[in-house]
């Protein structure tokens, strides 16, 4: 549980913003202290003017104003000192996010990349209102109602008392609804969560609800689920209006309560509240103009406590996401200087934190094999041990003649061409999904992976756009795509999984003469595949997960 | 605006009956709200005025606190109606809104459907159209409410008070809040547009990263793509910082213009009083009416700092929702050949052309197949032929009916196509197939499933509750491949287009495959496009493209 009461957990996300809040808590508790004596002067005024004093109307009005002016600029520091304090809170949690989740080695249990993208996306913006609105509420709540009442005490007893009653009953109230307020935002955040990464799959195979005719279907599904969220959104809102209505009908009754008890008085029908003899018409407009704002940092704490609720749906989230553990990557996954010593790989001992032993794997500079062995006895993590996106639970990595650390992975993957078995592309042209970026010309290694025509024919050519899993070719054409990029970058081994799976013997001896002619070049080529024709053209085989 | 405009139709049209009496509802609040504070310090300064003139005793006391009372009360109870009203009838446009966004995306050109990315398309479901509760909540009720509120109050303070004290209050505020407005938004609109970008860009950005993690890490790309979602970030966030501020000089000018027309209500109501024109009470009147009247520009605030934000997600919406459904063009229950007569075709999205002159029929129970290199247009003419690509010149008609004029869901139950490329959601075997025939038995499904050789390797797993999933995880490339197949085999169509069927499968299994849809569908025409020799000899006939 995250909450104010349990300050040990949130510390972590809201400490970056701490002194901001601070700071911006006092100045908004002096802004709202300067209205008492704005309501001083016009007191002053109207009262002149029923016991027909003399009033100098200029003097008082511009006195009335100018503390206007020191009050509105007051409150726009504070707010801007807020600001500072939710960018920065808001800044780091992301930034941590981002970070972490570069350097997981796998996917989290949290969610998809829908989830982890609202997360750090709209549900973190979700804190801002929590911090720009709650500390500087819950300050004034403390100072500001205070002051009033001893004010108010100093001008009559009565009235005072009227506050001191109706006063206190509103945090009460307020604490009952936020409880009931923060289930509501629980759920409905939730259900937010789960209806994205849903959406993200429908919305990813528009095409093919449409050409079966399920269409109706999906918008009706969906159109439930759209309900739904918008039902529980309600009963937020509900929630967040029926206590909202209560502190108005509250501070309401105390207003009207106020102005009953000063008229009655004035008009000499009471007797009693005032401290020696009558209240004067003075007095009176004074806690007239007090009243409202007696009421209303209750008020705003009250409208800032959803706003708590919410971010402390957000903060709960944030620590599920924080807890989930993965493997971390080795090295930052960044460029680095080539890596010298003979292309050469050698593992021993490894055993995976499945339990999954790998066995000693030694390969030259130059070799090509191919890994093979029955599903899930650790074809792919043996590529990624090479790699180094994967540590072995236990077992020594070496490569080019030395222990591969985190300190060596990035230079070490330089040398690397990497072709996965289920690519994702990125949300830029084909060029830049094959170059990233470098200068070199990529037509060469399209043409080895015998896929120019194909770009070439392409609406756009090298500047298409492609889906995200290759949306606008066919699978055959995108593994040839990313066959293309392995080669690109000239490697000195290529690591490819599955190279020839799911595509017809002609496609898959097109990716099978693309990947022997790089080996030609003095490129080692290790291939996990169940292909025995691919295995076939290699150097040797390798059985993992066999014969123990 | 014209967007914003749009947007805000469709939400009255939705929800006309609840709006109106949701800005009925607004503007009683304000109205009871100024007259609360109007009265109240009428009553005081009066009853001050009767009890120093020792007239308390016929001073009637009752009416105006009764007024007082009622007026809170029923300030308080207008409030929570109206926020619920307004509140649920807005919610409601807007999942109507929603649902009609997504049937938009469904009908989207092919080629821009196909590469609709998740992610994108899910922020202009949820993001865009959160966004445009606005539209009615911040912007247009609260200005109507406001505006009505400060005519009734100006006629108020005129009947009661004086012509000066109502003029300067009605004026101050509206042209005040006028130009706040007007200035504020005109900063802030283009830099919502831009923060709106960098937020977008940031979460593609960080999608990217997280799918393509262990790629980017080989390539040395991770950090370079950490910088860049990260940059998106700080590109959004010093936008934020701009937009706070001028949002805080919003909020800081409204208080002020606040502070300025009470002051000035407060300067007049003394000279007057001074120079004999009115009562103290009614100069207590106005500075109080004025000092309550604040209230409605206040949420103009909001509305100027979400503007921005607003009309970029009504520009995007508005492009992308689907007109209300129409009445279907024309039924046709034909069961005819194929017909494609003089037909040319342009490659998606540009005026090249690629196929023309082409003349074929298909006939029920016949298989074609059409042949031609990679980019002849082979997959095109498939998507021509099933409603999704318009043709250029010439007709493609399905049982003498031209396929423009087909009603669409006519359209799917008479033409199955199996696209180069299909995606299947997470979930089962069943579930992936239910969504061709919501109602098949199981035993159709085996029928289906048996037909394209997967029922053993179902039966080996979990049966019809077989896990199918994104990526690599439940069936490989080419067990997924089969699924997609059977799924298309279950519409039972009378036009079956396959493009590239046996991709991925070894000769065996294709052959099994091809024998298993002819099985299943003994009189469908099957038009496909192929590139092997196991499709082409299966055929009765080849086109060579």
């Amino acid at each position: 549980m995250t909450s104010a009461d349990n300050p040990s957990e949130t510390t972590n996300w809201l400490a970056p913003g701490r002194a901001h809040q601070s700071k911006a808590a006092i100045l908004a508790v002096i802004a709202n202290l300067i209205w008492p004596l704005q309501a001083w002067i016009v007191a002053y005024a109207i009262g002149g003017l029923l016991t027909g004093g003399d009033v100098a109307a200029l003097p008082l009005v511009l006195g009335f104003v100018g503390l206007g002016a020191v009050r509105a600029v007051l409150g726009m520091r504070s707010e801007a000192i807020a600001e500072v304090a939710a960018i920065r809170i808001i800044r780091d949690a992301r930034a941590h996010i981002v970070k972490r989740e570069a350097g997981r080695a796998g996917d989290s249990t949290f969610g998809g990349a829908g989830s982890i993208s609202a997360l750090a996306g709209e549900k973190l913006d979700l804190l801002a209102p929590f911090i720009t609105r709650y500390a500087p509420a819950r300050a004034r709540v403390m100072v500001v109602p205070l002051v009033i009442l001893a004010i108010a005490f100093s001008q009559s007893w009565a009235v005072g008392v009227i506050f001191l009653i109706s006063g206190p009953l509103i945090p009460v109230f307020m604490a009952l609804v936020g409880m009931a307020a923060k289930d509501a935002s629980r759920s409905q955040m939730a259900e937010v969560g789960t209806l994205n990464d849903l959406l993200i799959e429908r919305l990813s195979a528009l095409v093919d609800i449409r050409l079966l005719g399920a269409g109706d279907a999906v918008l009706s599904g969906f159109e439930a689920q759209a309900r739904g969220l918008r039902e529980r959104t309600m009963a937020v809102l509900r929630v967040a209006f029926l206590s909202s209505t209560v502190l108005e009908l509250f501070a309401a009754i105390g207003v009207a309560m106020v102005a009953v008890y000063v008229g009655f008085s004035l008009l000499g029908a009471l007797e009693f509240g005032a401290w020696g003899g009558p209240i004067s018409p003075q007095a009176g407009i004074f806690l007239l103009l007090l009243a409202p704002e007696f009421y209303q940092p209750l008020r705003d704490l009250a409208s800032a406590w959803h706003d708590k609720a919410s971010a402390d749906a957000v903060l709960e989230d944030l620590d599920a996401w924080d807890a989930t553990q993965t493997p971390e990557l080795m090295g930052q996954g960044g460029s680095a200087a080539r890596l010298d010593g003979p292309a050469s790989v050698s593992l021993r001992g490894c055993v995976l934190h499945g339990g999954i032993n790998v066995g000693d794997i030694d390969i030259n500079a130059g070799e090509t094999v191919a890994v093979m062995g029955a599903s899930g006895t650790g074809k792919t993590s043996t590529l990624r041990l090479i790699a180094g996106l994967l540590e072995p639970a236990s077992g020594d990595v070496t490569v080019a003649g030395q222990p591969l650390t985190s300190q060596i992975a990035d230079a070490w993957r330089t040398r690397i061409g990497w072709m996965p078995q289920a690519p994702h592309f990125l949300n830029a042209s084909l060029r830049h999904n094959i170059t990233l970026g470098h200068g070199d010309d990529p037509m060469p290694a399209l043409q080895q992976a015998a896929i120019a025509d194909v770009v070439a024919a392409l609406p756009q050519g090298l500047n298409t756009r492609l889906g995200e899993t290759g949306g606008g070719l066919s699978g055959g054409e995108a593994r040839r795509i990313t066959l293309a990029r392995a080669i690109y970058g000239k490697p000195d081994l290529i690591l490819a999984d599955e190279p020839t799976a799911d595509l017809d013997a002609k496609t898959a001896a097109a990716v099978t003469d693309g990947l022997l002619a790089q080996a030609a070049n003095g490129t080692m080529l290790i291939v996990a595949t169940h292909d025995a024709t691919l295995a076939a053209k290699m150097d040797r085989t390798i059985w993992i997960g066999a014969a123990t | 605006m014209t967007d914003l405009w749009t947007i805000f139709r469709i939400i009255a049209r939705e929800q006309r009956v609840a709006l109106r009496r949701g800005a009925v509802l607004s503007f009683v609040v304000l109205a009871m709200g100024a007259a609360l504070l109007g009265l109240s310090g009428w009553f005081i300064t009066a009853a001050a005025t009767a009890g120093l003139a020792g007239a308390g005793a016929v001073f009637d006391v009752f009416r105006p606190s009764a007024g007082v009372r009622f007026l809170a009360l029923g300030r308080a109870a207008a409030r929570y109606g109206e926020r619920i009203l307004t509140h649920d009838a807005t919610l409601r446009a807007l999942e109507v809104l929603r649902v009609r966004l997504l049937g938009g995306l469904m009908v989207a050109p092919y080629p821009r459907m196909i590469r609709i990315r998740g992610a994108q398309a899910l922020n202009r479901l949820t993001a865009d159209i959160d966004a445009l509760d606005g539209v009615s909540l911040r912007l247009v009720l609260p200005i109507v409410a406001g505006f009505l509120a400060q005519i009734v109050a100006f006629l108020m303070i005129l009947w009661l008070v004086t012509l000066q004290i109502a003029l300067w209050i009605f004026v101050g505020y509206i042209v005040g809040a006028a130009v706040i407005f007007w200035r504020t938004t005109r900063r802030t609109a283009r830099l919502s547009r831009r923060a709106e970008a960098a937020a977008q860009a940031f979460r593609t950005r960080l999608i990217d990263l997280i799918g393509a993690r262990r790629d980017l890490a080989v390539q040395g790309q991770l950090v370079v793509q950490t910088d860049s979602v990260l940059d998106a970030d700080t590109r959004r966030l010093a936008l934020q910082i701009q937009q706070d501020r001028y949002d805080r000089f919003a909020g800081g000018a409204f208080q002020m213009l606040g502070t300025v027309v009470a002051g000035g209500a407060l300067w007049l109501g003394i000279t007057l009083v001074q120079s004999g024109h009115i009562a103290p009470p009614f100069a207590a009147l106005g500075f109080f009416a004025a000092l309550a009247l604040l209230e409605t520009i206040m949420p103009l605030r909001r509305a100027a700092s979400d503007l921005g934000r607003m009309q970029e997600a009504a520009r995007r919406v508005s492009r992308d929702i689907a007109a209300p459904p129409s009445e279907p063009i024309a039924r046709a229950d034909s069961e005819g050949a194929l017909d494609v007569t003089d037909a040319a075709i342009n490659r998606p999205m540009s005026d090249a052309s690629i196929l023309n002159n082409l003349n074929f029929t298909v006939a029920k129970g016949e298989t074609v197949a059409l042949t031609g290199a990679s980019g002849s247009g082979k997959s095109t003419l498939l998507l021509s032929i099933a409603g999704l690509h318009p043709l250029a010149a010439g007709q493609i008609a399905l049982g003498g009916l031209a396929i423009p004029d087909w009603d669409e869901n006519a359209l799917r139950t008479h033409i199955a196509l199996l696209p180069q490329r299909s995606a299947l959601m997470r979930g089962t075997v069943a579930g992936a197939l239910r969504l061709a025939a919501p109602h098949a038995s199981n035993a159709m499904l085996w029928k289906v499933l048996e037909a394209v050789q997967l029922a053993k390797l179902c039966k080996k797993r979990d049966g019809l509750d077989t896990k199918t999933g994104a990526r690599g995880d439940g069936l490989s490339g080419g067990e997924a491949r089969r699924l997609v197949l059977a799924r298309v085999l279950l519409r039972r169509p009378n036009l079956l287009l396959l493009d590239e069927p046996t991709e991925g499968l070894d000769s065996d299994t294709a052959k099994s495959v091809l024998d298993g849809v002819r099985l299943i569908l003994p009189d469908a025409a099957i038009l496909m496009a192929s590139h092997r020799d196991i499709e082409t000899q299966f055929a009765d006939r080849v086109i060579e493209l």
